[in-house]
């Protein structure tokens, strides 16, 4: 039943990626590959600050989900300034350049990663109830998201995307929103990095690394963008398919790069023949059900 | 009176072309000015320059006496200065009713904090966005398409649509970019109405046009510009009656 | 400890191993120049190029020329498929820069794990060491591999200069780059202009390779790295401005190099991404330098809804 337990984790924590990054890439429109490193930030902030610092977990999960929100905002603010091309360029380069900050450092551990991180839950109430723990924050993720999206907020999302320059022709501050949304998004990663350090108590490096960043993004353009339901398939069949695979028992060397293959050969197929993804979302921005 | 709009010494070069020289043009309350010339006589460029998409090189934008060249784009129409598109740069992905509320003057949809813990501050202000958003639509004689998406209207009325996104504003200035090109029939009567109300209200209005008649009937009077430069201005019909403006007119 | 020798000799040996540098990065803004697309697919072209060769010296055992033939044959070919079937494709339908963003680097994680099933994760070179001959000069050790690269390199700037300049197909790229539109009403074929630069980029990209992989070791991840000192080099070097990139590349190897001097070498991986970020923060439209009069300009260039406003007008 661990096994299982861990299996569940994994498949929320990774909807709650899927989602998030949808909320940026998405609804905000903004494209970037640095999902992974904040939901490593979240990781190791929380890990670090319970165990070298004696922080109560649940404090530490917030803090570590603050610390991602505000290096997403340093990574944006500065580089949003310039141009949204830049954003792409400057994320791939914030989400190499910090693991590698990250490999080297001894404080997080570096290369070989950091151990003995404090449980949460586990002892007083068993497994399940963190299983249930996550399955609450999933359940929560989404529906903000889905809220965010619909509100008038999700109005002004879709006029941005759709024409920014006419977006600040209405008056409307177009930098904010995009502060606010990879803020909220990379924050959200970041809750699901302390919720992950916590449960499996051991983190590396490489489990933060740019396989992560095509898997995330795979979820999100197969699943459908802009959708609630979209990264929730997405997440679902990119977790699926690794654990099919591990049952025809290949070398862990053949299994990483046959993984990355089914992503990123998903990603590629599905953006020739069916670029809206499997659950498609509609062209047309709709609110929250009010009288048109 | 002190002018609405006050632009001093405006310059701009762009690869070594001029297309801004010394532009100096004020605007008075309620005044509708048509700014006229060739094509590639930068009447879009000097709007540019004014609402503040494209930086001059030097030059000073006031809006009601205060100094807004400083100042974004998106501030400068929160301060009171709006304008249209010359190819009418409309939301595709919204209804024309929902391209109206994004263009209200507040939009507390656009805070975050507000979509998560003040949800009845959304509420309410959607109601009388709503209320100004389809008062204006019903002006124009578009409210039967308040649930249409933009791209199912013909031509002429999402230029409409356009203008009246802009109404919804309470605007100091207002720059309409060639309004009627492309524009017939019921919406060319519907724009000058339109025009004409906005303008009685207090709006300062200047539009680039190439439809003389239009020009002619609304403005009070008419700027001649020529190759980055204000070459004249007066009386429309005087403009239009002076044989060398015509030649730089028609001669390009 | 430092003297004019030390310093010296590392001028000398960073100056050689820009070489490769100063390839990628050209062909990066190259094809950012006359396509407009950021190619993050380059990765994955040299990846292929470098296998290929790889594969061709140590598996099939042929002699070094034979290898950079076939190295070059299908890097050429490789580009020619990502050109027809991958970027014209997209085209066709009109996709957004994220479209294309994903692809090219979907394409390139792609490839690297292709090269991962195939090679493995252990480092490989071309030729079975990467040990060259030193030959001394004063006291600067020079290898006998840095004269070549820095000729190779010298070679292919001026095949691809003389190309720009003097060819007519040359000179038609650089009316694509400057306006597509109108240089199709002149009568240029946009089609084969985009051709020829995604292939020229793939030679230089080969050439490239080849002195990378005779002198350090690749990973099959190695081409993404290896990317963003190009990307680096030309946004530093200026957008458009090949001449920029290729100095700009230079600059950044040597700055690398000699960062040993200053900071503990497990940091030094770090400084490209610190060059990535200083550039598009501080030096977003490039060092700033003279602009050639464009031969494409109309007379009468309204700048439109603003469009067409380059980076450098920003907001005001």
């Amino acid at each position: 039943m661990e096994y299982v337990d861990g299996i569940i984790i994994i498949v929320g924590l990774y909807v709650i990626l899927a989602t998030s990054f949808n909320l940026i890439i998405g609804y905000g429109g903004l494209v970037s590959i640095a999902h992974p490193v904040f939901f490593a930030l979240g990781a190791y902030a929380s890990a670090i600050l319970s165990r070298q610092f004696g922080l109560p977990v649940p404090l530490a999960m917030v803090a570590g989900m603050i610390v991602a929100l505000v290096a997403s905002v340093a990574l944006v603010l500065p580089t949003l300034r310039v141009s949204g091309d830049y954003l792409l360029i400057a994320s791939i380069g914030f989400q190499l350049g910090v693991l590698e900050i990250i490999k080297n450092v001894r404080f997080t551990g570096g290369a070989g990663g950091y151990t003995n991180i404090p449980p949460f839950l586990i002892r007083d109430f068993g497994r399940e109830a963190y299983v249930a723990l996550v399955l609450v924050v999933m359940v929560a993720v989404i529906l903000l998201v889905r809220l965010v999206a619909r509100s008038d907020y999700g109005r002004a999302m879709s006029a941005m995307r759709d024409d920014e320059l006419a977006f600040a022709s209405v008056g409307r501050n177009a930098m904010w929103m995009k502060l606010a949304i990879f803020g909220l998004g990379s924050g959200l990663a970041g809750l699901a990095g302390a919720l992950y350090a916590h449960y499996f108590r051991f983190i590396t490096p490489e489990q933060f690394e740019i396989l992560q960043s095509s898997a995330i993004l795979t979820m999100v353009v197969v699943g459908g963008m802009r959708t609630t339901w979209g990264p929730i398939v997405g997440a679902l069949l990119l977790e699926a398919l690794p654990q099919a695979i591990t049952f025809l028992n290949l070398p862990p060397s053949v299994l990483g790069p046959i993984q990355g293959l089914l992503f990123t050969g998903l990603v590629l197929v599905f953006m020739f023949f069916r670029p809206q993804g499997l659950v498609p979302a509609e062209n047309v921005w709709r609110g929250t059900g009010e009288t048109r | 009176m002190a002018a609405v709009l006050d632009v001093r010494g405006l310059n701009k070069s762009f690869d070594g072309i001029v297309v801004a020289r010394d532009i100096e043009l004020s605007l008075q309350s309620g005044q509708v000015i048509g700014l006229i010339g060739p094509n590639g006589a930068g009447k879009t460029s000097l709007f540019n320059l004014i609402s503040g998409v494209v930086k001059p090189d030097s030059g000073t934008v006031a809006l009601d006496g205060a100094r807004i060249d400083g100042l974004k784009f998106h501030e400068r129409v929160s301060a009171g200065l709006s304008r249209t598109w010359q190819h009418n740069r409309l939301f595709p992905s919204l209804t024309v009713l929902d391209n109206l509320l994004i263009g209200s003057t507040d939009y507390p949809g656009e805070w975050l904090i507000n979509v998560l813990f003040a949800r009845g501050r959304l509420r309410s202000h959607d109601a009388l966005a709503r209320e100004k958003a389809l008062s204006i639509l019903d002006k124009i004689g578009l409210s039967a398409a308040a649930g249409a998406l933009v791209s199912d209207l013909p031509y002429g009325q999402q230029k409409l649509v356009g203008v009246a996104r802009a109404l919804m504003r309470c605007g100091k200035c207002l720059l309409l970019d060639e309004p009627m090109a492309g524009v017939e029939g019921q919406s060319y009567a519907a724009m000058q109405r339109v025009v004409r109300e906005v303008a009685a209200q207090g709006v300062a209005v200047c539009i680039v046009e190439h439809n003389v008649a239009f020009i002619q009937d609304l403005c009070d009077e008419g700027v001649f510009m020529f190759s980055g430069a204000i070459l004249a201005r007066g009386p429309v019909a005087e403009l239009i009656r002076n044989p060398q403006l015509t030649e730089l007119y028609f001669g390009h | 400890m430092l003297n004019a020798t030390i310093l010296l000799q590392i001028l000398w040996t960073s100056l050689a191993t820009s070489s490769y540098y100063v390839l990628f990065a050209v062909a990066f803004a190259l094809v950012l120049k006359v396509t407009r697309i950021f190619n993050f697919a380059q990765a994955a072209i040299m990846t292929v190029a470098f296998y290929s060769a790889f594969v061709t010296v140590q598996w099939l055992e042929w002699p070094a020329w034979a290898a950079f033939v076939v190295m070059m044959a299908i890097t050429l070919a490789a580009s020619f498929a990502l050109e027809r079937i991958g970027f014209e494709a997209l085209r066709k339908r009109g996709v957004s820069v994220m479209f294309v963003f994903v692809f090219t680097f979907m394409v390139s994680e792609f490839v690297a794990y292709l090269a991962m099933l195939a090679f493995g994760t252990w480092p490989q070179t071309i030729f079975p060491t990467i040990f060259w001959p030193v030959t001394l000069v004063g006291n600067i050790a020079v290898s006998a591999w840095d004269l070549p690269a820095i000729g190779a390199t010298l070679v292919m700037l001026a095949l691809l200069f003389g190309f720009m300049r003097f060819t007519r197909i040359g000179q038609f790229m650089v009316g694509v780059a400057d306006n597509p539109d109108l240089a199709e009403l002149y009568g240029v074929n946009k089609r084969q202009i985009f051709l020829v630069t995604v292939l020229m980029a793939g030679a230089l990209v080969a050439v490239g390779m080849f002195l990378y992989g005779t002198r350090a070791q690749v990973l099959p991840q190695t081409g993404l790295s290896l990317m963003l000192f190009a990307i680096a080099a030309t946004i530093i070097g200026g957008i458009g401005n090949l001449a920029g990139a290729a100095i700009a590349a230079v600059i950044l190897g040597v700055i690398q190099n000699s960062s040993i001097l200053v900071i503990p070498s497990e940091w030094q991986g770090l400084l490209l991404y610190v060059f990535l970020f200083l550039a598009i923060v501080f030096f977003p439209n490039g060092l700033r330098m003279p602009r050639r009069r464009r031969r494409f300009a109309t007379a009468t260039r309204d700048i439109g809804d603003g469009q067409d406003a380059p980076a450098a007008e920003g907001q005001a």
